[in-house]
């Protein structure tokens, strides 16, 4: 690599389970610019069995489009960049295309212990294969249960979480002698890993029962008291599992590896990276989400106060866990989302078609709808297991509400290649369901976790990158808070444009409105909420105004309450998805 | 250079599969033997079922205290109903193993036994010659013939005679069309069956099903079927693809290999229907795996509204060009034989090899 300060190319690659990416920045005139993209299948299977070729199909799109070369004859990568314009200057790689960590998790009671032990290994690209949770019973049957358990999930991992600090004994024994009994049934190289994050106090008395049986890996409890959650030393020892026992063993690994200057980066931690920087940026008393939904992973990551919590679903994506979905969240759940009927059988066929050529795409406008309905699963999914996780402070002002959020980034193939951007804005609108005001960024080139990463090696090179326009603004939504009637007006606005002209709307409550507001325009919203709603400017009633930012979309105004409401029939939620889509421009 | 994935409906080709244990064992095969599709290979012993018992809570006494009251170690053989702790006092009191066995482990209170392991045979699977030992491990195992790569499947694996049970490719297997002499044949249909084919397949004891296109209505019974249902197109209601009809329905009558075994990640594995075919026959030079879409390649589309169509591709337009859904994407013009060549985007085709 080049010395940092000589660094004029940079070329930043993202393997993910399905499509690999990369993406050129160059210096043009003193600063970072985001140059060309290209995208490409990703290369772990046969035939080519190396996650490096993926890179020079990619490479070769963008080579094709700019006239520079990445690799020499052998595949090698140039770095330093040559004369004429052969190579980059550094080069930085992502990765999420690694199997998911099989977890089991054990504890005593499912809504707290347990439920942090979901929220620890959420936190890196997990599968949760079960879960033990003996809420204080533990005998014969149930033991011999639970090993069969874990001898069926045969995880990477089981992590075992229970009593506070100086709490609970027995129960909490039980489940590691449960582990360590199971593993005296598997081969020893395919014993899993024991994570103990329960009860400090029992921790020798764990280390003697484990004894020789498994590797165990002794952590902090995740629940040290009843309303103390400490997830942070089981997360980065789950990570560095993740890394170890999973990203190290892609075919191809070893070439990334040296290849890239700075030690290789899980996407979804690069991605949280880039959405805490972006916190810095906007209101400190708001919190910025992202929402990256790929094939495979649905990551999550909120920050607020600076802090960032991450949620990963390793398990669900838009190509692989719609089976899955299907039988967790109910057909119904599933189909609500839809324009039209279409039964249990006919979307199981839908998503196994998928998942058997995973790099195929819709055709057919049904099929989109389905996955757009799969999304919007996976998003609520991901945020049920995150949001009690989350420490929003003074930016939540109402606890069953999403916290107040400034910006919310989007991305992931599905989301960034949807036919028409109105679609978009309601996955996350319909997902999410901000309050107030929020902008909608959508990071349409795959930007988002490269420029995570490449913060790493040039700090400057993200920054200047997304002031360059690396991420598209989508939206502008305003949320209005309270109740009313159906068709009653809740508020009442007025846009004024930088031409000076200005229009009013009043918005009834049960709208979804769309005013024009171009991207890279910018205009003046002044709000005047009515029937005591709030529209996140200070509280209820509170009238005020917003220097706001157009996008792909325009300003919407969300007017259709929250929680978002559905109605019972099937046949009168398909007629609502219709106005909704319509609405959006979707 | 435009890469997609690919599919293997070849019509003589070389064939290499590897069998593996499940747990390390013995290799009943030398390099060189010639095995048939029904030989066991290899074999192995899988655990058998453990039972699990708390001698501290039987005997009365703390967990810290069970093992001096054990009367067997670990490793020992015990027997159903033997003694295997003890505590003697006013009222004696013992654990007794509900089982013939072995004492696995101990830990804490809980004592393992280990049930009599069952013995897991290997079979070749496919019939040809050993290439490749692996010991205590896995046989590399080398053939010739047909392959027919296909989009999912359900069941294990299997072998039998192939036997056509439609005139063409777009027709339907029909429950009428099973009989007696379906006993010990992989059947053939195309676009999809009708809801009593399965059931009437078990009683005759059909040894395996491939079809084009399955109704999705019909993936739970075909999930609990006890042989193999290979589907070569997908979920839905498309006809078999031309290239892979033809390769079975020639082949009527052949000995046939049938796996509908699938992975769709991380080591990708794809239901398949092998025909052997005479050795004396050589395949052609293989074409190269990984190589990229080109104007005449021969494609099959994977996703509706073509699922299953074959063509070759006539045009590989520059630009991306809008779809039915609004989506702007790259494509190939393919001639599928209508007049006018259909425009299908690169991530639903897949080169045929």
């Amino acid at each position: 690599m080049a010395e940092e300060r000589d660094i004029g190319s940079i070329l930043l690659v993202d393997c993910g389970t399905v499509i690999t990416k990369a993406v050129l920045l160059e210096q043009v005139a003193g600063q970072y610019h985001f140059i060309a993209r290209g995208e490409a299948s990703t290369t772990m299977e046969y035939p080519w069995s190396d996650v490096t070729e993926g890179i020079r199909h990619a490479g070769e799109q963008i080579s094709e489009a700019t006239g520079r070369r990445f690799f020499d004859v052998n595949g090698n990568l140039i770095s330093p960049e040559l004369a004429g314009r052969q190579g980059v200057d550094a080069f930085a790689a992502t990765v999420s295309a690694s199997q998911p960590l099989q977890v089991v998790l054990g504890g005593l009671v499912r809504d707290l212990s347990v439920a942090s032990a979901e929220r620890a290994a959420a936190g890196t690209y997990s599968s949760i294969k079960a879960i033990l949770a003996s809420n204080g019973q533990m005998g014969r049957s149930n033991t011999e249960e639970r090993i069969r358990t874990i001898l069926d999930a045969m995880p990477d991992v089981v992590c075992i979480t229970g009593g506070t600090d100086g709490g609970a004994v027995t129960p909490v024994l039980e489940l590691v002698e449960t582990a360590a009994l199971s593993s005296t049934l598997i081969e020893p190289q395919n014993r899993p890993c024991l994570l103990y994050a329960g009860n400090a106090r029992l921790r020798r008395r764990v280390v003697d029962i484990i004894g020789e049986r498994a590797e165990l890996r002794v952590v902090d409890n995740v629940r040290p008291t009843l309303s103390e959650e400490t997830l942070s030393s089981a997360q980065t020892e789950l990570n560095a599992l993740y890394v170890q026992d999973k990203m190290r063993h892609m075919p191809g690994i070893e070439t990334i590896i040296d290849w890239n200057p700075v030690p290789l980066t899980p996407t979804a931690s690069a991605f949280g990276r880039l959405v805490q920087y972006l916190w810095h940026l906007g209101d400190p008393s708001k919190g910025v989400l992202g929402v990256d939904l790929g094939a495979a992973n649905t990551t999550l990551a909120a920050v607020f106060d600076g802090q960032l919590f991450m949620t990963i679903r390793g398990d669900v994506g838009t190509v692989f866990g719609g089976e899955q979905l299907l039988q967790e969240r109910g057909t119904e759940n599933i189909t609500r989302w839809l324009p039209e009927p279409m039964s249990a059988e006919e979307a199981r066929g839908v998503f196994i078609n998928k998942e058997t050529h995973p790099i195929s795409i819709q055709q057919e406008p049904r099929e989109l709808w389905l996955e757009q309905a799969l999304a919007r699963e996976a998003i609520r999914a991901t945020l049920e297991v995150a949001r009690p996780g989350w420490e929003p402070g003074s930016a939540q002002p109402y606890s069953h509400l999403l916290p107040l959020c400034d910006t919310i980034v989007i991305g992931g193939g599905a989301l960034a290649h949807a036919p028409r951007p109105g679609q978009v804005a309601l996955i996350v609108l319909d997902t999410l369901e901000p309050i107030g005001v929020t902008t909608l960024v959508l990071d349409s080139y795959g930007l988002a976790p490269a420029l995570g990463n490449v913060a790493a090696i040039k700090p400057l090179a993200a920054v200047e990158t997304l002031d360059n326009g690396g991420l598209v603004n989508l939206a502008t939504v305003i949320t209005p808070v309270g109740h009313a009637r159906r068709g009653d007006t809740i508020l009442k606005m007025s846009v004024t444009y930088e031409d000076g002209s200005t229009f009013r709307v009043e918005v009834r409550y049960g709208d979804l409105e769309v005013l024009p507001l171009l991207p890279g325009q910018q205009a003046v919203i002044e709000l005047h909420p009515l029937r005591r709603f709030d529209v996140g400017l200070g509280g209820p009633g509170k009238a005020g105004k917003r220097r706001v930012n157009g996008g792909l979309v325009g300003l919407i105004v969300d007017a259709r309450g929250r929680p978002l409401r559905h109605p019972n029939r099937s046949d009168r939620q398909q007629e609502q998805m219709k106005k909704w889509l319509w609405d959006v421009g979707g | 250079m435009l890469y997609t994935s690919e599919i293997q409906i070849t019509p003589l080709t070389s064939i290499r599969r590897e069998r593996t244990l499940p747990a390390p064992g013995r290799v009943l095969v030398d390099v060189g033997d010639r095995v048939e599709a029904t030989q066991v290979i290899a074999r192995t012993d899988l655990p058998g079922d453990f039972h699990v018992l708390s001698v501290a809570r039987l005997l009365g006494v703390r967990a810290s205290r069970v093992k001096r009251y054990l009367q067997v170690k670990v490793g020992d053989k015990v027997g159903r109903g033997q003694v295997i702790a003890k505590r003697r006092g006013l009222f004696t009191r013992s654990v007794k193993s509900p089982t013939d066995g072995v004492l696995a482990a101990i830990s804490g209170q809980y004592v393992l036994i280990n049930t009599r392991p069952t013995t897991f045979e290997l079979l070749a699977y496919i019939q040809g010659t050993v290439t490749s030992v692996r010991e205590q491990k896995s046989v590399v195992i080398e053939a010739i013939g047909a392959v027919i790569q296909a989009a999912w499947g359900a069941g294990g694996e299997n072998v039998g005679v192939l036997k056509c049970m439609v005139k063409g490719p777009s027709e339907p297997l029909e429950t009428e069309g099973i009989d007696p002499s379906c006993h010990g044949m992989i059947l053939v249909g195309g676009a999809g069956m009708d809801e009593g084919v399965l059931e009437r397949a078990e009683e005759f004891e059909a040894r395996g099903i491939v079809i084009g296109g399955l109704q999705p209505e019909l993936l739970p019974q075909v999930e609990q079927t006890p042989f193999p249902v290979v589907v070569t197109e997908g979920i839905g209601s498309a006809p078999m693809s031309t290239p892979a009809f033809h390769l079975l329905s020639t082949h009527d009558g052949r000995d046939a290999s049938i796996s509908a075994q699938i992975q769709t990640r991380w080591g990708i594995v794809r239901p398949e229907v092998i025909i052997q075919l005479p050795a004396e026959t050589l395949p052609p030079a293989p074409t190269q795996p990984g190589t990229p879409l080109a104007i005449g390649t021969q494609v099959r589309a994977a996703r509706a509204p073509y699922m299953g169509a074959v063509g070759k591709v006539v045009a590989l337009p520059p630009h991306a060009l809008r779809i039915e859904t609004g989506a702007r994407v790259r494509g190939a013009e393919v001639d599928l034989g209508e007049g006018t060549p259909t425009f299908i985007p690169l991530a639903n085709l897949e080169i045929l090899r």
